[in-house]
């Protein structure tokens, strides 16, 4: 049975990963995504996870996001956490330039070292937008950033929610477009013996990288 | 203190203690001024001579405070068996020799380090060899800088983590809940801590005191420095004891054990979490198996109970009763009570070092009808793990780790 009992089945299973500095907000991003609500959340003591089901389109899924703790001493233990991710956001806190400089100082560096997935879909996310007085990083920075990297980017607010949902959901929709990675999700997973109609499944992921 | 020892003698190894802090923090104060100083720092002679007796002054003031404060302290000390009780764990820590030993030579090294460091300051104070010390600085930079770089990282991460602080200590600690802004703001002040937005006066002085503390920590053992967790740690401690220089002995003597975990090999960590992994295999094949097929029989779904001490899973009234039966045991062990004696008491458990581990190993065991027969992945198990928060029973769990330690520690 397993933990989707009582859960809605879902057509497909995917990793996600958030790594950034310490501070920028990658707990209160998860947490603004999974639960709707906003806090000031203690610092992440090595990993945490949580686990979103979303329906895209006609696709149900099930998202496995990790949460890292930003500060390097926990960086041997967060590495192994890279293997199997579909989707990396690194996200930044618009209002640090440090936490910016350092997705490419070495944050990025990591990806290449520990991901073992080549397609691997990476988003940039600016956090804290709500601190627009505050601003440090400018938009056109980040844009530029996601264009030598190749990642998707958008900018958002944990606590006002700002484009929370939207992050997750555009890097699905990007994931559901690479069909490498659609095939991991919905057949390399250990989930997907508990799914109802296996059948159905490879059908619609077919259909879905033609509509998108 | 050693139990035979006079009240003078006491008196005089605390206060002996509180300048060695005293001395601590004025180091962190200079290597913070130099950070917020940066490039800029060619200052005339002048205006850095009023920094510094700016910086004096609100030394003496915190002087003054804290030692108001050990007042108040002692005499809470009386009624308060938690307070008395980490007193006796911490000073007798830094009473046996081997300690003492090891306390002077981290304090000797960090003076040979700091030392350039606060020659130049010394220099700069007394403002006459400015030419001499610019021509010196060039070939000195280099060096400081990289310290520096470090220091600003755990500056920075310690402010992050302070004003982060959760505020359940706010009921057990009236005095300080009820700080006025003023008094909160100014000794906020006094720490460099700014960017603490809209917190409430008691957050605001809980967080500075961590800050306080946690550099004092950092410059008095490099190695460690600060890693994410100490604050954790730190935090119920600073509401019993409102002593700073006194929480921060505390702090010392907790961490003599605990900054294993936070090593940057990992190793102590790895330890802790091979020794639950034993735990449960010795008592319960059937879920270690169960593990080891979901390739989770590492444990390290239970990495943050160990780093943090349940501190994230229990409440704050929870965690330091788990806290004060683990040290209790340690004490017991230090003071040299045999496993002989508890030989002769049938069925009950000896004192042991590792309570903590036992204790994870029992929250775990709790769950293993639902792990066996419902986890199919080690983000299940983690999942759960991290979310025990709140659902834990604290003397179920210290009945289950001792029924642990009785069953299972000669085999361990």
């Amino acid at each position: 049975m397993g933990s989707s009992s009582g859960q809605p089945e879902f057509d497909y299973l995917f990793k996600v990963l958030l790594i950034g500095d310490s501070g920028v907000g990658k707990s209160s991003l998860l947490l603004s995504f999974t639960s709707n609500t906003f806090d000031d959340l203690s610092p992440t003591i090595g990993v945490d996870f949580k686990v979103k089901y979303l329906t895209i389109g006609e696709k149900k899924l099930k998202l496995a996001i990790w949460d890292t703790a930003g500060q390097e001493r926990f960086r041997t233990l967060t590495s192994s956490y890279y293997r199997g991710a579909q989707g990396i956001i690194m996200v930044y806190d618009v209002t640090r330039r440090e936490t910016f400089t350092n997705l490419s100082d070495i944050w990025a560096k990591e990806i290449d070292l520990y991901s073992t997935n080549q397609d691997c879909i990476k988003m940039l996310v600016g956090n804290k937008v709500d601190k627009e007085s505050e601003r440090a990083v400018s938009k056109k920075e980040g844009i530029d950033f996601a264009r030598v990297y190749g990642c998707l980017f958008l900018e958002c607010s944990a606590k006002t929610r700002v484009n929370v949902e939207q992050c997750f959901e555009e890097l699905v929709l990007k994931i559901l477009e690479t069909p490498s990675l659609t095939a991991e999700g919905s057949s390399g997973g250990k989930k997907n013996i508990f799914k109802q109609n296996p059948a159905h499944t490879s059908n619609a992921s077919s259909s879905y990288c033609c509509s998108s | 203190y050693d139990l035979n020892s006079t009240e003078e003698e006491r008196d005089s190894i605390r206060q002996q203690k509180q300048k060695e802090y005293e001395n601590l923090r004025r180091q962190c104060r200079e290597i913070h001024r130099r950070n917020e100083n940066g490039s800029d720092s060619k200052q005339t002679a002048q205006s850095s001579n009023t920094e510094d007796s700016q910086v004096l002054d609100s030394h003496d003031i915190e002087q003054v405070s804290s030692s108001t404060r050990s007042i108040q302290v002692e005499e809470s000390e009386k009624l308060n068996s938690e307070s008395i009780r980490q007193d006796g764990d911490c000073e007798k820590s830094g009473v046996t020799s081997e300690d003492d030993a090891n306390d002077s030579d981290s304090t000797n090294s960090e003076e040979t380090e700091t030392s350039p460091l606060l020659a130049e300051e010394e220099a700069e104070r007394h403002g006459k060899v400015n030419q001499e010390k610019d021509t010196q600085s060039p070939s000195s930079k280099p060096k400081f800088q990289a310290e520096e770089e470090f220091n600003t990282i755990w500056q920075r991460i310690i402010r992050l983590d302070a004003v982060r602080a959760n505020d359940e200590w706010v009921p057990y600690s009236p005095s300080q809940a009820g700080v006025s802004d003023t008094k909160a703001r100014g000794i906020a002040t006094q720490v460099g801590l700014t960017d603490y937005e809209d917190l409430e006066p008691c957050r605001i002085l809980h967080a500075a005191r961590l800050v306080a503390i946690l550099e004092a920590y950092a410059v008095y053992d490099p190695e460690i420095g600060y890693c994410q967790g100490m604050s954790d740690l730190l935090s119920p401690i600073l509401a019993v004891i409102e002593d700073d220089a006194f929480a921060f002995w505390c702090f010392v003597g907790f961490m003599s054990k605990a900054r294993h975990n936070f090593r940057l090999d990992e190793v102590g960590i790895r330890r802790q979490l091979s020794m639950v992994s034993k735990i449960i295999k010795y008592k319960d094949i059937r879920l270690y198996r169960h593990l080891e097929n979901l390739e989770a029989e590492d444990c390290f779904f239970v990495y943050r109970m160990v780093v943090v001490m349940f501190r994230r899973e229990l409440t704050f009234e929870q965690t330091l009763c788990l806290w004060e039966v683990m040290w209790a045991d340690q004490a017991a062990i230090r003071t040299g009570i045999a496993k002989a004696t508890w030989g002769r008491i049938r069925l009950r458990a000896p004192p042991t070092e590792d309570l903590l581990l036992y204790a994870i190993a029992a929250s775990v065991l709790q769950r293993r009808k639902t792990i066996i027969e419902k986890y199919s992945g080690m983000d299940e198990i983690m999942k759960e793990c991290n979310s025990m928060a709140g659902r834990l029973d604290v003397w179920k769990l210290l009945d289950d780790a001792h029924d642990l330690v009785v069953n299972l520690h000669d085999k361990i």
